[in-house]
């Protein structure tokens, strides 16, 4: 399927190229970054194919978006346009402008997202992955970091972004752009921290909106609030695990059987598999323990017999 | 005369007289005597004619579609089809056992073969196998016929609204009907009424036949069955609506000479809506929707013949069924929970079943019957397959199973005796519940149950034997027994590392296979004549079942006894029975089961048939629970209590 869609795309190609010999300036053929004779800043004509149709799956965040020495578009994406609370996937691509295509090499630095809270007039960041880095190597031009956003714009507070980024030589970059940061609907709470002694740690759910109804693969990250607040909270360097226990509230708290705990993998993220058994609200109550087997947050048992720590999830 | 219509069923029918093993029940109002029937005629419900038979128990969740148990199997044990059709329930809850898809107009009797010697077209019945024998008035009869069916009931205001008619000529013939019956809540013995036991339905029927040639027949049949508002008192929820649409096109050529008699093919199909209801009752905590749906497509052929010696059927059966069901839950304000409880499982299922009667000199007789079949199942729904898997990791979502079943029957009959022993083999495939039925919820025990993808086919060697004495045209006296020895029994177990989904049960079972499991039936009956109007019929039944480790199975009934008098004088025909059961020593207390009281009651009945004009005229009244006794059988689920006095009056017309 693949191979056939890609010939049918060379075929229209080539015709395009033939036709417009004449004037180079006219593309022809107006799909980003198909180019027969393979850019060196970028990639094959089957990469770039790859690329395109990834970014067809994820939305344009406007306010990230910017040009470099005026000949490069930068695009922030994320998987509806917009951010929320909790965890969110970020992906950046660079396109030339003369020729749209796609370019491989470039770095985004200094990636900052700060809340102003208008009360205190106080700021700090929040949760933040280390940095942005090719994730699949069929699309090479696509870029991916995340950010787990404390609150939601309100009354209390807005978000500004800011970020550098380096493309081939050339630097840019956006500062202090307000976004607005949706709150997740009722049942969805993906973002909870907790306190070992004056450290503060957070645990952000990652994508539980992908899950569906069997068995699934749970990832989640534990960030370390920085000092001072205003830098980017960073993976937190101690090994973890986090004990799952799934709950239905509305179901007198069933459950299902065989979770496995979040363990820590080698890209710093913990991951461990949840089952479960029906769609509707989970309540997914978490016990933390550090690397000798001691409980550091969760795990108390409340009225209702299940730790005060928890995410929700709708499915 | 319906029989002369169809003609291969003769076999059958000639054997109901004389083996143990084989029990008919008339359901039409005009057949020849000294056949068993419901006191209520016609007019009965179907529920209510299974109870004449042998051997056949009911469970009831309700006054409605109760469950016909055999030889203290259930459902799961035992073969139904209507017409040699399969036909399976769309209900998860067992609400709707498919007799309840059928109405007294539409049969012609209920006809059940006891064990593993089943008709040709039953798989995995080791309890039993019941055939519906639909009705045809068939070919060359009185040219135009009709019957008027009017009943009441005191106990539910139950009214029995019925007619059909019929035309026949030498090469057509064609009948059909209408009824109705619609019941408000009964009231249990002692006055009080038993809420959420109320029913309606209708139903509409009709067949014909066409001679293609003079031993050409081609026959259509159409039933469309619709329950409504019907309450279960048993459960936790009622049904808003059971429908059904049962069709089939037979073709059959028939011989009248050499060995061969007839050969038959029939294809058919039915479908079955089956939606709960919740929003009657009070206090839900959880409102939830829980729709089911089962369609079947099959065909049969078969092909019967005989000589002096022989008579021979060979029948080849392909069905197609598909099961879905599904729940939705709404908790008040929170996001609907969604779960697939039946994952649209697609089964596949073909056999090929013999079956001979030889006569032996002597009066001696040896039936003999076997089958294989192969089945083929399909998980369809992926979330429903992928729910399951989070359970059993390593399943498939597709499976294939072959079960078998041979059986032989021996009878001889000297002066004044009737001796038989049989034995057989006989093996079932998982039901779609035991294998992936997903959180269904038995008010029974308070128990979720999970189905098991990885059970093995349950299988049984059954041993029946029987004695009758007739030293006199007016006295008989006969002992019958079977015993069946399971391996791999299939039945729920505990599962104590997972936890409930239904709020307030008490946890989950999941379907497992035990090493093995008995269950032994015994009955002793006594015919008596003294006078020439009056018969005394009695009848003990006793039965034990035990699993792998000696414990009582659930459901197995405690000793019963029927003994009743039957007057006949002219066209009157009277009748007083007493009914009870023993108090329930052995019940399943390991399985959930709580013990049942023992019980007794009076029914009395009488009968009058008088000509008007050369129409018949048969008028029937009745008193069942005489003493208006409060009482629930071992069978009553969740122990609901039975009708109590309930009067009632009906009267058939035949025009």
């Amino acid at each position: 399927m693949n191979k056939k869609v890609l010939i049918l795309f060379l075929a229209i190609a080539s015709l395009g190229l033939v036709s417009c010999n004449s004037n180079d300036d006219e593309t022809g053929i107006v799909i980003d970054g198909i180019d027969l004779t393979s850019d060196v800043d970028c990639c094959s004509a089957e990469e770039a194919l790859q690329v395109y149709r990834f970014i067809q799956t994820v939305h344009i965040i406007p306010e990230l978006r910017t040009e470099v020495d005026g000949k490069y578009d930068v695009w922030a994406y994320s998987k509806t346009g917009t951010l929320h609370r909790g965890y969110n996937d970020l992906y950046f691509v660079v396109t030339k402008k003369k020729t749209s295509n796609y370019v491989k090499n470039f770095d985004i630095k200094n990636f900052t997202p700060l809340m102003h809270m208008v009360k205190t007039d106080m700021w700090h960041s929040t949760p933040v992955g280390g940095s942005f880095e090719v994730f699949d190597t069929t699309r090479p031009a696509v870029k991916r970091g995340w950010v787990s956003l404390l609150m939601n714009t309100s009354d209390a507070g807005n978000w500004q972004f800011s970020y550098d980024i380096e493309v081939l030589g050339s630097k840019g970059g956006v500062t202090s752009k307000t976004i607005n940061v949706e709150a997740l609907p009722e049942g969805q709470d993906w973002l909870k921290n907790f306190k070992v002694g004056d450290d503060t740690y957070f645990l952000s759910l990652v994508n539980p909106s992908d899950w569906k109804t069997g068995t699934n693969t749970i990832q989640a990250y534990i960030s370390k609030k920085s000092t001072p607040a205003t830098t980017p909270y960073a993976l937190a360097t101690e090994t973890f695990t986090i004990e799952i226990d799934p709950r239905m509230p509305d179901m007198g708290n069933h459950t299902s059987p065989d979770n496995v705990a979040l363990t820590k993998q080698q890209d710093g993220s913990y991951t461990g598999t949840i089952n479960l058994t029906m769609t509707g609200l989970w309540r997914i109550h978490l016990t933390v323990k550090d690397s000798k087997g001691n409980v550091v947050a969760g795990g108390d048992k409340l009225k209702d017999g299940f730790s005060s720590l928890y995410w929700d999830i709708t499915l | 005369m319906i029989i002369l219509a169809l003609s291969i069923l003769l076999s059958t029918d000639t054997l109901a007289t004389s083996s143990h093993t084989i029990d008919e029940v008339v359901v039409v109002s005009m057949a020849g005597e000294g056949r068993k029937r419901s006191a209520k005629g016609q007019v009965a419900s179907i529920d209510e004619h299974l109870a004449e038979l042998n051997h056949v128990n009911l469970v009831r969740r309700g006054s409605y579609a109760w469950e016909p148990v055999v030889n203290n199997m259930a459902t799961e044990r035992v073969s139904t089809t209507i017409d040699g059709m399969k036909i399976f329930y769309a209900c998860t809850d067992k609400m709707d056992p498919v007799t309840s898809y059928v109405e007294s107009s539409n049969l012609q009797s209920i006809l059940l073969n006891s064990g593993l010697n089943g008709n040709p077209q039953s798989t995995g019945n080791i309890g039993g196998s019941l055939d519906l024998k639909l009705r045809r008035i068939g070919f060359n009869q009185p040219t135009r016929w009709a019957n008027v069916d009017v009943g009441y009931e005191t106990n539910g205001h139950l009214q029995v609204y019925g007619a059909d008619v019929a035309v026949s000529s030498q090469r057509f013939y064609t009948n059909g009907g209408f009824f109705f019956r619609h019941a408000d809540n009964y009231k249990e013995g002692g006055g009080r009424e038993v809420q959420f036991s109320q029913f309606q339905k209708v139903n509409a029927f009709v067949n014909a036949g066409v001679k293609l040639a003079e031993r050409d027949v081609l026959e259509g049949t159409f039933i469309f069955d619709r329950a409504t508002d019907v309450g279960y008192p048993a459960l936790n929820m009622d049904v808003a609506k059971a429908e059904a649409f049962i069709t089939s096109l037979s073709y059959k050529h028939q011989w009248t000479e050499g060995f061969l008699n007839s050969w038959e093919t029939k294809a058919y199909y039915n479908h079955i809506t089956h939606i709960m209801d919740d929003t009657k009752r009070p206090d839900v905590e959880i409102h939830m929707d829980m729709p089911g749906k089962s369609w079947t497509s099959g065909l049969y052929s078969l092909i019967s013949a005989s000589n002096a010696r022989h008579e021979a059927q060979m029948n080849y059966d392909l069905y197609y069924n598909r099961l879905f069901a599904d729940m939705t839950m709404y908790p008040g304000g929170a996001a609907p929970m969604y779960m697939v409880t039946w994952p649209d499982v697609g089964t596949l299922n073909t056999g090929l079943a013999l079956t001979d009667l030889v006569s032996l000199p002597h009066q001696q007789t040896v039936r003999v019957s076997a089958k294989i079949a192969q089945q083929w199942q399909k998980l369809n729904n992926q979330e429903g397959y992928h729910a399951l898997r989070v359970f059993f990791p390593g399943m498939k979502d597709s499976y294939m199973q072959t079960t078998g079943r041979i059986a032989a029957n021996y009878t001889w009959q000297p002066s004044h005796w009737q001796l038989s022993f049989g034995m057989g083999w006989g093996s079932r495939a998982p039901t779609v519940t035991e294998a992936y039925g997903y959180y269904l919820n038995n008010t029974f025990d308070q128990y979720d149950y999970i189905g098991n993808p990885r059970l093995k086919n349950e299988s049984a060697v059954e041993v029946n034997g029987a004695t009758k004495w007739l030293p006199s045209p007016r006295l008989t006296l006969s002992v019958e027994g079977n015993a069946f020895f399971f391996s791999n029994y299939i039945i729920g177990q505990f599962e104590t590392r997972l936890s409930a989904m239904t709020v307030d049960a008490e946890g989950v079972k999941v379907y497992g296979n035990l090493n093995h499991a008995t269950i032994v039936n015994t009955s002793l009956t006594a015919h008596w004549q003294p006078l020439p109007w009056l018969t005394w019929n009695n009848r003990l039944n006793y039965a034990v079942g035990h699993d792998d480790e000696g414990d009582p199975l659930p459901l197995i009934s405690p000793f019963t006894y029927t003994s009743s008098l039957t007057f006949a004088y002219k066209r009157l025909q009277g009748k007083v029975e007493l009914r009870g059961n023993s108090k329930q020593v052995d019940y399943g207390k390991k399985y959930g089961e709580t013990a049942t009281p023992a019980w007794a009651i009076g029914n009395i009945s009488a009968q009058y048939t008088l000509s008007i004009h050369e129409h018949d005229l048969t008028l029937r009244a009745g008193v069942e629970n005489l003493f208006d006794k409060r009482y629930t059988t071992y069978s009553d689920w969740c122990d609901i209590p039975q009708k109590g006095r309930n009067i009632y009056v009906n009267i058939s017309v035949q025009l």
